[in-house]
């Protein structure tokens, strides 16, 4: 019964949302919650074989420079393939999900601020239905996180984690 | 209430503080005196009765957090150390600067802070303006996390290594999440894409698992 | 004093662990932590009987361990020095309370409460009449225990949870040993009064 309501009221939530998924965008909410700074997230694909490239168009945000060339300096692969990308707002007093993909994506916990422009945050790396890690960190703008995540084809899941400048 | 001295020979001998001798005189005054031997009855009673009642080990509620505070805790202290000393070559600096205005002290003064500036040239052994990992946890068997700081690549790296291998015929798609909206009240948030269409809700289940509800079928 | 768990063979020995957080391996220090929270949380709990402080008092400990494990010689066992630092760390927030007025160490005040959470380890199994009646028991001890000034609970906790000699009770609040036996005395004819249903026999 427990697992029951949340799952209603998801469905509830979510029937209105898809239902009105053709017309006009949804208008923000008249109070937006407390928020800490905002992430960008990536779920990236690294491969030798250039073959096994999905296509993707994703494209990393310009501030964060050559993001391949970065990504080339700590996993050793030479291609680098952006499949899903997040910015989210890091909520003051509710958890944030960072979903640049169904398959593997972030909960994000904030424990508040820190030196340098940075936010503490607990961080929950997801794959599915199953915790990879959790993990306290202090993220500071500018200062990518790479998270090396499981092997897929002949390559590596990579997630990116960045805070943004405010 | 009984004389001290008496009051301790009782508890002395509940406590097993008492010697061979002691011991010996004791239980003999216990089997002459019913009073006492009651009163000792009772209080070793009482004594089992707390010792099987009080715990000497307790489960920590949210036990992860317990721990992973402590390292919140220690990363803090490291940086406020580091900045501690930052500001004590700050301070050290300035009344450096009140010593060099006295002109008996110029002359000195000057070569002293030529030096000084090469010591504040030289670069931090410990720079905090990068992203730190402090602790991590990793339930799956056979999984460990490492992480340290990529000075080349300017990135904090978090490591993992013993995961299962997401096998090689499934498809692994990702999404572009431009914005989201969050509702507390049924703990759901809902991404939207760039074109403000709702892409996915995702809230959790009784058991705190993430919960997705999609129009679009999984890939 | 209380010493250190009994460990697995193939468990790294607290020895290792602590040179290695003395050298600022902060996950050696981590792997302690996990080792002996459950104890030091029991000490903390029992002794303040709110489990939201005792929580806060032991990670107050590790803290405080972590930043004296440079001064940490070897020569005693790692537990038994980590409970020293609790143990005082818990007794400054006692004193504390006492300055501020609240009327912690008066013994005729009986509001203190017992967390209805609070968690013993499980000791074992039982029917659910045995275990009904030995948690109300458990509950009415500690209630019992929580009415006592923070001293008499001290001790009572020293030496029947931890199982101290006197002695070790003498040098650790610290105190004369005729002190730790009037406060034990004294601390145990309370706890009678309050459970004499229980604990008492007639003639």
């Amino acid at each position: 019964m427990k697992a029951l309501l949340p799952t209603l009221l998801l469905l509830i939530a979510g029937t209105n949302l898809f239902a009105q998924e053709k017309a006009a965008p949804q208008p923000l909410p008249a109070v937006k919650p407390a928020t800490e700074g905002k992430v960008w997230g990536a779920l990236i694909f690294a491969t030798n074989d250039a073959s096994q490239l999905l296509g993707s168009q994703e494209k990393a945000p310009a501030h964060l420079g050559p993001l391949n060339d970065r990504l080339a300096k700590v996993f050793a692969f030479k291609h680098f393939e952006i499949l899903g990308q997040h910015q989210q707002d890091i909520f003051r007093e509710y958890e944030s999900w960072v979903v640049p993909s169904r398959d593997l994506f972030l909960k994000i916990d904030s424990n508040g601020p820190a030196d340098n422009g940075g936010v503490k945050l607990h961080l929950q790396v997801w794959r599915d239905q199953q915790v990879l890690v959790k993990s306290d960190a202090v993220l500071r703008p500018g200062s990518p996180l790479f998270i090396g995540g499981p092997k897929w084809k002949d390559g590596r899941l990579i997630f990116v984690l960045l805070l943004e400048r405010k | 209430m009984k004389p001290p001295s008496e009051d301790h020979d009782l508890i002395r001998w509940l406590d097993g503080e008492m010697n061979d001798t002691e011991l010996a005189a004791f239980e003999a005054r216990l089997k002459d005196d019913p009073v006492l031997a009651k009163e000792a009855d009772d209080l070793r009673a009482l004594s089992a009765g707390i010792r099987d009642h009080l715990p000497a080990e307790m489960k920590v509620p949210h036990a992860d957090f317990f721990n992973s505070q402590i390292q919140v805790r220690i990363a803090q202290m490291d940086l406020d150390e580091i900045r501690q000393k930052q500001t004590g070559a700050t301070s050290l600096a300035d009344s450096f600067l009140a010593w060099m205005r006295k002109p008996w002290f110029a002359t000195a003064g000057a070569v002293a802070l030529a030096v000084l500036g090469l010591v504040w040239m030289r670069p931090h052994t410990q720079d905090t303006a990068h992203s730190l990992i402090l602790s991590s946890y990793t339930p799956g068997l056979g999984v460990e996390a490492s992480t340290y700081h990529d000075n080349e690549a300017d990135a904090t790296v978090l490591m993992l290594d013993g995961l299962e291998e997401v096998p090689a015929d499934r498809k692994i798609s990702g999404i572009s999440v431009h914005r989201s909206e969050t509702e507390p009240e049924i703990a759901a948030t809902t991404l939207f894409d760039a074109a403000g269409s709702p892409l996915l809700v995702i809230s959790r289940d009784a058991v705190g698992h993430p919960l997705f509800l999609t129009n679009t079928p999984r890939g | 004093m209380p010493s250190s768990a009994s460990t697995d063979p193939g468990e790294v020995s607290d020895i290792d662990l602590v040179k290695r957080s003395q050298a600022g391996d902060t996950r050696a220090f981590d792997t302690l932590v996990t080792k002996y929270r459950g104890r030091i949380y029991a000490m903390t709990y029992h002794l303040i009987q709110n489990e939201t402080e005792a929580w806060d008092l032991a990670q107050e400990a590790f803290i405080k361990a972590w930043r004296a494990l440079p001064n940490f010689k070897q020569d005693a066992a790692f537990y038994t020095w980590l409970y020293r630092i609790a143990h005082n760390v818990t007794y400054d927030w006692l004193r504390k309370k006492k300055v501020q007025g609240d009327g912690e160490f008066d013994d005729e005040r009986t509001e203190h409460r017992v967390a209805a959470g609070a968690e013993a380890t499980p000791k074992g199994d039982a029917t659910p009449d045995t275990a009904m009646r030995n948690a109300e028991l458990g509950q009415r001890i500690q209630e019992a225990i929580a009415r006592l000034s923070p001293e008499h609970r001290q001790v009572i906790i020293l030496r029947e949870v931890e199982g101290l000699a006197y002695e070790e009770i003498a040098a650790l609040v610290p105190c004369s040993l005729g002190t730790v036996m009037s406060r034990l005395f004294y601390a145990r004819k309370k706890l009678q009064e309050q459970l004499k249903d229980v604990y008492e026999t007639t003639l």
